[in-house]
């Protein structure tokens, strides 16, 4: 039969060949710089040239907007304008042949029916705005270990693959580390320095990785080397240098949201996470790690719902289950390295508990019930004073368990929660909504330090003498146990008072 | 209706969305900013509290009984759509449970259409606590019958759409397609946009009842698969909206396509550009009502719609030829 011709084809873009390899460069973007250099350094690692966006401006709304369909979550508008901007960057600097023969750009697609899962779509517009649909944009699956773009330009392979996770895990554990330590550091601007050394020491790591076997041999590497412990020990010593002072109570606010918006850094956001700190709160920012847990959870709880029709049933589930245990297993490993200073992963069982009477586990897309699971979470396990949850304008699924959390508020009417929608161009709103549950969490963090000190006993000049003759105690990198205080200050006066054998 | 006859349950449904209903029982039940037919679903259950019954059934519906599953990756429901009776529900319990208050059992089963055969359990997880009595072997009988009486409908429905089409060939007449989502035939979403273009004489088929048979896709040229034209297949109502846009593109005599989207529709979104150049790759007309919210925008439609009338007129003769001059003879299954 002859085929009936249109003109209206979806976008395919041209292979991109082992040969291209040496002179093609990965553009790729999305994350905080942190995950994005080490990222790089991954990448490099395989023979790969790759670079990160350059990080989100304010410009790259309007960008987006020009070019995009009308409606789209500012997600969706900011990382389009961004790769708008950086094409158009790269045209002007070395030529249209350039981008189209010089450069790829790599996403992943996720979260099925969400936007997320579309944002290539909307990629696709800024290539036929800009006349550039011949440059070549991949979408990988984020659930795919093993796969390759046509061409084989681009080859996800198992060493790739762990490259990529062990990246993903510094970058949290960084993070971490810088939001538990800025907010006390006596130095101001040094544990941005910190930061910036660190992740140029574990580029530096990622990128000289030995590659050992291909498959297997590869994935028992991973598991048992002490490569990375070791890098994390000497970034370690960077952050033992800085003098930190936790004698000022803060707020603690727990970062949730969608997640793009919760990771980033920027004016994407707001630069919602700084400006909190210059409001006087510290930030317990959201590790890229605990959304893929949930992914590789959320198989495993599909497959308990499922037990009477899953061939061999117990085998698959030791085999996810065995799989979930590595994952935190190697998380927490890499998190010794740094004295436990980043924050465990949650339980995501625990998590889908706590939902469960608000919002149930199976309804998929964007996070699901982890925003409610992790603010019940954070109130449980004294984590948190406030939970602020950046949530995008017109994001399918957040806008619908903020709804939720209004039950869940009424049950837990002592839950501070703050959520916050992102247009892109409202911080002044976005700031105001957010100050005035932040007000609230500030008097919290101050009533529970005059507590533990009423508590205690101690005062502060008590404290400040003890800590002269243990000047360990001032380091960022000595480890502050919680003693049922959410406030960071209030569970180091306790911690000091039972080293001086105040406490029973 | 297959499944609760089955159970031997009477239904009684709430009435069609309108903005009355939503004020009257919806509003101050809802939390967040969304579209209307998610925050609607306030004014249903509100209804529905009011009157004469035992259960109330808000299915969370994580996907769909699609007929191009098989063809693409996935038939997920709207995101928003299969989350909003946990988002509604916060709305009637925020204050006191006023669904004990009344009596009434609030069941929510978790409803995937596309595991069917999970869904005996989910229905049975979440029925049994109102239904003493209830045996899952009831259950599994109750889906079986409520898939066969589905089934029996879509047949119904798409043979209509191949009698109305076979009416266009035969008088040589132009008709509409509609793109939407489902719940734009309720007249308080979809605020009867199509009903003022039928007053003009237009058939009006809906995207998600035309007629698959192989004869015909043979003759235009396409099969169930969109591949070609989108690939993130997931959404169960979008992939239907696609395939829908390139039918309507081959089909000679469907001489316009309506696109009606809601207020804030993220599932709608990236779909724009992609429906409007498939259905326009063939010059066939493309007009879109967007941004529909609760209340009826009448003298605009009005307007639209005898903007939309006019450009049919005008333009229809010369599509349906030049569409038929891209195909071959028209099939005598068409001309019966």
């Amino acid at each position: 039969m002859e085929a009936v011709s249109f003109e209206y084809k979806a976008y395919k873009p041209r292979p991109f060949t082992k040969e291209e390899r040496p002179y093609t460069t990965i553009l790729f973007g999305g994350l905080t710089f942190k995950h994005e250099r080490l990222i790089t350094g991954a990448l490099e690692n395989m023979g790969y040239k790759a670079k990160p966006l350059p990080n989100i401006e304010r410009i790259d709304l309007d960008i987006g907007k020009e070019y995009i369909d009308v409606g789209a979550c500012c997600p969706t508008t900011f990382t389009a304008g961004n790769l708008a901007r950086t094409l158009m960057d790269i045209e002007k600097k070395e030529g249209r042949e350039a981008v189209r023969d010089r450069y790829v750009f790599v996403t992943i697609g996720a979260c099925g029916p969400c936007r997320f899962g579309q944002y290539h779509e909307s990629y696709e517009r800024v290539l036929e705005g800009l006349n550039l649909r011949d440059f070549r944009l991949f979408l990988l699956d984020l659930l795919q270990l093993e796969q390759s773009v046509e061409g084989g330009g681009l080859e996800i392979s198992m060493p790739l693959t762990l490259g990529l996770v062990y990246a993903m895990f510094m970058g949290d554990l960084i993070t971490d580390m810088e939001y538990a330590t800025r907010p006390y550091e006596v130095k101001k601007g040094q544990t941005d320095q910190v930061v910036k050394d660190s992740v140029e020491v574990l580029y530096e790591k990622l990128k000289k990785r030995p590659i050992v076997g291909k498959k297997l041999g590869n994935f028992l590497w991973h598991i048992f080397t002490d490569y990375f412990v070791d890098a994390l020990k000497e970034v370690k010593k960077l952050w033992d240098e800085i003098e930190v002072d936790r004698l000022q109570p803060k707020a603690k606010v727990k970062i949730t949201g969608e997640f793009w918006l919760q990771t980033h850094e920027g004016d994407g956001n707001y630069n919602i996470k700084r400006w909190l700190e210059e409001q006087g709160a510290e930030v317990i920012p959201p590790p890229v790690a605990v959304w893929m847990d949930y992914l590789i959870n959320m198989e495993l709880f599909k497959l308990e719902d499922a037990k009477p029709f899953v061939k061999n049933y117990y085998l698959k589930k030791f085999a996810i289950s065995f799989f979930a245990w590595l994952y935190r297993r190697t998380y927490d490993k890499l998190r010794k390295a740094l004295n436990n200073i980043p924050n465990p992963l949650p339980s995501q069982r625990e998590l889908k508990e706590l939902a469960r009477p608000y919002f149930y586990y199976r309804l998929t897309g964007g996070e699901g019930h982890m925003l409610i699971g992790k603010a019940l979470y954070a109130l449980k396990h004294k984590q948190a004073h406030m939970i602020c949850e950046l949530s995008p304008y017109g994001c399918l699924p957040n806008t619908m368990s903020v709804g939720a959390m209004a039950k869940v508020l009424a049950d837990y009417p002592e839950l501070l929660y703050a959520p916050i929608e992102i247009k892109g161009d409202s911080e002044v709103h976005a700031y105001s909504r957010c100050q005035m549950v932040l007000t609230e969490a500030k008097r919290r963090a101050k009533e529970e330090f005059e507590q533990a000190l009423e508590k205690t006993g101690l005062s502060l000049e008590d404290i400040r003498d003890f800590e002269e003759k243990h000047p360990q105690l001032k380091r960022a990198t000595y480890k502050v146990p919680n003693y049922g205080y959410a406030g960071t200050s209030a569970n180091y006066v306790m911690h000091v008072a039972k080293l001086m054998g105040r406490l029973k | 209706m297959g499944f609760f006859d089955s159970l031997g349950m009477k239904v009684i449904f709430s009435s069609d969305t309108s903005e009355e209903q939503y004020r009257t029982y919806g509003k101050g039940r809802i939390t967040m900013d969304s579209c209307f037919p998610v925050k609607a679903l306030a004014g249903h259950i509100g209804e529905l509290l009011h009157k004469d019954i035992d259960i109330l059934f808000v299915p969370m519906i994580y996907s769909l009984p699609s007929f191009l599953r098989g063809h693409v990756m996935d038939t997920l429901c709207c995101t928003r759509v299969m989350m909003a009776p946990e988002n509604i529900k916060a709305g009637f319990l925020k204050e006191r449970d006023e669904f004990k208050e009344r009596g009434i059992k609030y069941v929510s089963p978790f409803v995937p259409f596309g595991e069917p055969e999970l869904l005996p359990k989910y229905l049975f997880e979440s029925l049994k606590p109102a239904v003493e009595d209830l045996t899952y072997e009831e259950v599994v009988e109750a889906v079986r019958e409520g898939f066969a009486s589905l089934e029996e409908f879509d047949k119904s429905m798409r043979e209509k759409s191949l009698e109305i089409l076979r009416w266009c060939v035969k008088n040589n007449r132009p008709a509409l397609l509609v793109l939407a989502r489902p719940y734009h035939m309720d007249p308080g979403i979809g605020h009867e946009i199509d009903a003022e273009l039928q007053l003009y004489g237009y058939p009006v088929l809906w995207y998600n009842y035309l007629p698959i048979d192989k004869w015909l896709l043979d003759w235009l040229g396409i099969s169930l698969d969109i591949s070609d034209v989108w690939t993130s297949s997931y959404s169960s109502n979008t992939n239907e909206i696609i395939w829908g846009a390139k039918f309507a593109s081959r089909f000679p005599w469907i001489t316009g396509v309506i696109r009606l989207s809601s207020y804030e529709c993220g599932m709608d979104q990236p779909t724009f550009t992609p429906v409007q150049r498939i259905v326009e790759s063939s010059g066939t007309l493309f007009f879109k009502f967007g941004e529909l919210d609760e209340t009826k925008p009448a003298g605009s439609v009005k307007i639209r719609v005898e903007t939309i009338v006019y450009y049919l007129e005008k333009y229809s003769q010369d599509i349906i030829k030049k569409k038929l001059s891209r195909l071959r003879e028209v099939p005598k299954e068409l001309t019966l």
